[in-house]
């Protein structure tokens, strides 16, 4: 009887103390490094609200693409192009940058592009040999100012004509006719522009592009960028959902990553012309005169070399003279 | 005194309980007061009173006194052998990490020219960085701002090694991207990594700046307890001559003489200490480390501008201030001249030839420029990374960065030399003490007890 009394008693704090032991919080398993997801880096110089240019009223020259009438090539002494002659080479302006344009292979470090092989065309007419060039890389807000101090001969550098710059320099006829469109993912859902609204959108900082992007309704999510190639590598990086600027920029981006493609039509016009310093006019109507011929013979070889395959076929532009 | 205080107790008892003596609890402190107070006026009972209270003395003045030699030299020994070791190779983080922004740079634009061991310091650079925010971690783990500094590079550098791939791989197959992907690597590693690094090595620094300052601080508990024993000493002898009429006491003369010992002991070992440590400047090695650093950031930005090719505004500006930084506005004044005028033995060799280095460098650097300016790019960057290329910026660069190598280390030698020596002049104190106070109180115990024994 006492026995068993005692039992009871030792049973029930056997209990108490099984209860008691498992008292305290839950702790359910933990960590103790914080996990974040990765930060994508941005390159330098990045405007996540830039400043979109107003758009230039300033069309008071009429049709700036009309350029002067050729007249021959002839080179008679004393003109701009015997001074070249006599120096033995021609001294261009170009890029650096812009993949199919102009640009610096770097396994031969030789410049190439679409834009360096009209100013070797034009070398080739004017001194009989390609190779006579001396090239100078420029960056973009230098191609007026070299051409008004007259340190080149000539700026062969996806330059498009507008009145504003007429007034600094002359042009050449249209030897290209690009337009902006956009750039996207392969497999993307975007077809056109329209379809971008509210949507990341890469351009370059203080260009047109950003003020021909911004009169979208819906306007897109403008993010502007100094270099151009940083477009690219945003879009890459899907920091962005498009890059929009001159099919021609875009076909160098295009053609250097497969998973991407240029769609949409052209929404703007962006006619490149050759700058040359203002006053040579002899020049201008000689090299209207190699563009003549380029036109009917190199043209769609060097088109079919460089763009066709990224941009799809295309007729050079038909000059314009005044 | 003490017979008032009893008086009192008696006054405030006998009005209430007149019958009992006194409340219970009173009656042992009074009584020990009593005891004291009754000792103190019997001689035997006085000296040993003496006694205790000098053997106590002495046991807090061994343990102060071997404390403190201990703490002292512990630290000292520290600073040399964990702190400043931990400071230097924090700093050679923050240098690897801007010297993998140049490296990076450099072989970018060789491209396929590119020399392996350029290609190989850039990786070994990328390679100090997991290592040695571990052992930034483990030596402060609880310090908040250097977690936070850890955590930036940590999750960085990755993404930064990951970008220079990239940028190298497009590069190689002709794609102009490449130099896209290098900038973005280099505006992480300026913006987000390089700061950290250089708020970690603060840290460090300042740590090492402010361990040395406590190891020369004056042991001042120590000293005044030092002072009040040989008092309390010199105090007994004199009242045992006094009572006694005997002139010598050997035990007593024999602890007096032990802390004496100590005591010139312990002023030559700290004067000796604070000299040495005095003389050792982290200040003087952080100098040097950041004239280094910022000579690399310097030709990163070189590199950089030619790798932006044209759009490089940006780092001629930074160049520009850099080297100024570095060499002044004139080429000889800066960081670098400041560094060289303070500089003796070793240092000062290694800095001899870095003036004319910086010059070529900086005149290199003109021509590069120049030649870049006039769109004769392909000739700007032979200049630019070719070793051994006549008027090329490459080698002068590296004889600049190998004369601050060789100072920075020789200079963090002079450091360490100096700690240590500041270290050794403690070797043996601590136990030095601890034998000198068992000494003194033993001569404590000899001399008195012989007088108390003349009572027995």
């Amino acid at each position: 009887m006492m026995r068993s009394r005692i039992l009871s008693v030792l049973s029930a704090c056997l209990v108490a103390a099984t209860v008691a032991a498992g008292c305290g919080a839950d702790v359910a398993p933990g960590s103790m490094v914080p996990v974040r997801p990765a930060e994508r880096p941005l390159p330098g110089g990045v405007k996540l609200d830039p400043e979109v240019p107003k758009e230039n009223k300033d069309n008071d020259c009429g049709d700036p693409t009309a350029s002067l009438a050729p007249s021959g090539t002839s080179v008679p002494s004393g003109s701009t192009m015997d001074e070249i002659r006599k120096r033995g080479r021609l001294i261009a302006g170009v890029d650096q940058n812009t993949y199919l344009f102009g640009f610096r292979n770097p396994t031969t470090g030789e410049l190439e592009g679409f834009d360096i092989d009209i100013v070797r065309e034009i070398a080739e007419r004017l001194l009989g040999d390609r190779s006579k060039v001396q090239f100078k890389a420029l960056p973009a807000s230098q191609r007026i100012d070299a051409l008004k101090d007259g340190s080149v001969d000539l700026v062969a550098y996806t330059m498009t004509v507008t009145c504003e710059r007429r007034k600094d320099v002359e042009f050449s006829s249209v030897y290209f006719e690009s337009g902006q469109r956009i750039l996207v993912a392969k497999g993307s859902d975007y077809k056109k522009v329209s379809d971008l609204g509210n949507k990341p959108v890469c351009a370059p900082a203080e260009s047109t592009s950003l003020t021909n992007l911004a009169k979208e309704d819906p306007p897109p999510d403008l993010i502007a960028v100094d270099d151009l190639a940083d477009c690219l590598l945003l879009l890459q990086q899907r920091q962005v959902e498009a890059v929009s600027t001159d099919d021609s920029i875009l076909a160098g981006m295009a053609k250097q990553d497969p998973s991407v493609h240029v769609v949409g039509e052209q929404f703007s016009k962006e006619p490149y012309a050759i700058g040359i310093p203002k006053g040579n006019t002899d020049m201008v109507r000689y090299v209207n005169a190699v563009l003549d011929d380029i036109r009917n013979d190199e043209w769609d070889q060097l088109y079919g070399k460089w763009l066709e395959p990224v941009l799809g076929p295309a007729q050079p532009p038909a000059p314009k003279y005044r | 005194m003490a017979i008032t205080v009893q008086r009192a107790v008696e006054d405030v008892s006998s009005p209430t309980v007149p019958a009992s003596p006194v409340s219970p609890s009173r009656p042992p402190r009074v009584r020990r007061r009593n005891a004291l107070t009754r000792a103190w006026g019997w001689t035997p009972g006085r000296l040993a009173l003496i006694m205790a209270g000098l053997l106590g003395l002495m046991a807090v003045l061994g343990f102060v006194t071997v404390t403190t030699a201990n703490t002292k030299s512990d630290a000292t020994w520290e600073l040399a052998e964990q702190h400043e070791p931990t400071a230097a190779d924090v700093q050679r983080l923050y240098r690897a990490l801007s010297e993998a922004d140049a490296t990076a740079a450099s072989t970018f634009l060789a491209a396929q020219n590119a020399s392996i061991e350029l290609r190989k310091r850039y990786e070994d650079d990328i390679a100090v960085a997991g290592p040695t925010i571990g052992l930034a971690a483990v030596d402060r783990a609880g310090d908040p701002r250097v977690a936070r500094e850890i955590e930036v590079i940590g999750r960085q550098v990755p993404v930064y090694a990951g970008l220079v791939e990239a940028a190298r791989a497009n590069n190689l197959q002709g794609l102009p991207i490449g130099a896209a992907y290098l900038r973005e690597a280099s505006h992480l590693m300026r913006t987000e990594i390089l700061p950290a690094a250089e708020r970690l090595y603060d840290i460090q620094t300042e740590r090492v700046a402010q361990e040395r300052d406590d190891a020369m601080r004056f042991p001042y508990l120590a000293a005044g307890l030092l002072l009040i024993t040989l008092i309390a000493l010199v105090a007994t002898q004199i009242y045992l001559w006094r009572s006694f009429g005997r002139r010598l006491n050997v035990g007593m003369l024999i602890a007096t003489g032990a802390l004496v010992v100590g005591l010139i002991w312990s002023s030559v070992a700290f004067v000796l200490h604070a000299s040495n440590a005095q003389s050792a400047e982290p200040e003087r090695v952080a100098a040097l480390a950041q004239a280094r650093i910022t000579a690399l950031q310097a030709r990163a930005n070189e590199l950089l501008t030619l790798v932006a090719r044209g759009n490089g505004a940006q780092y001629e500006e930074q160049f520009d201030k850099l080297t100024t930084e570095l060499a002044g506005k004139d080429g000889s004044s800066g960081t670098l001249a400041t560094a060289r005028e303070g500089a003796e033995g070793e240092v000062a060799a290694a800095l001899a030839n870095t003036a004319g280095a910086t010059r070529s460098w900086l005149e290199g650097y003109r021509e590069v420029r120049e030649l870049d300016n006039n769109g004769r790019y392909d000739e700007a960057v032979e200049r630019a990374v070719t070793e051994g290329a006549t008027g090329s910026t490459a080698p002068a660069f590296a004889q600049l960065d190998a004369g601050l190598e060789r100072a920075l280390a020789a200079s963090r030698d002079q450091f360490v030399d100096d700690i240590v020596a500041a270290a050794r002049s403690l070797t043996l104190l601590t136990t030095g003490w601890a034998v000198l106070t068992v000494v003194a109180a033993g001569g404590v115990a000899y001399g008195l007890r012989q007088r108390l024994r003349e009572y027995r």
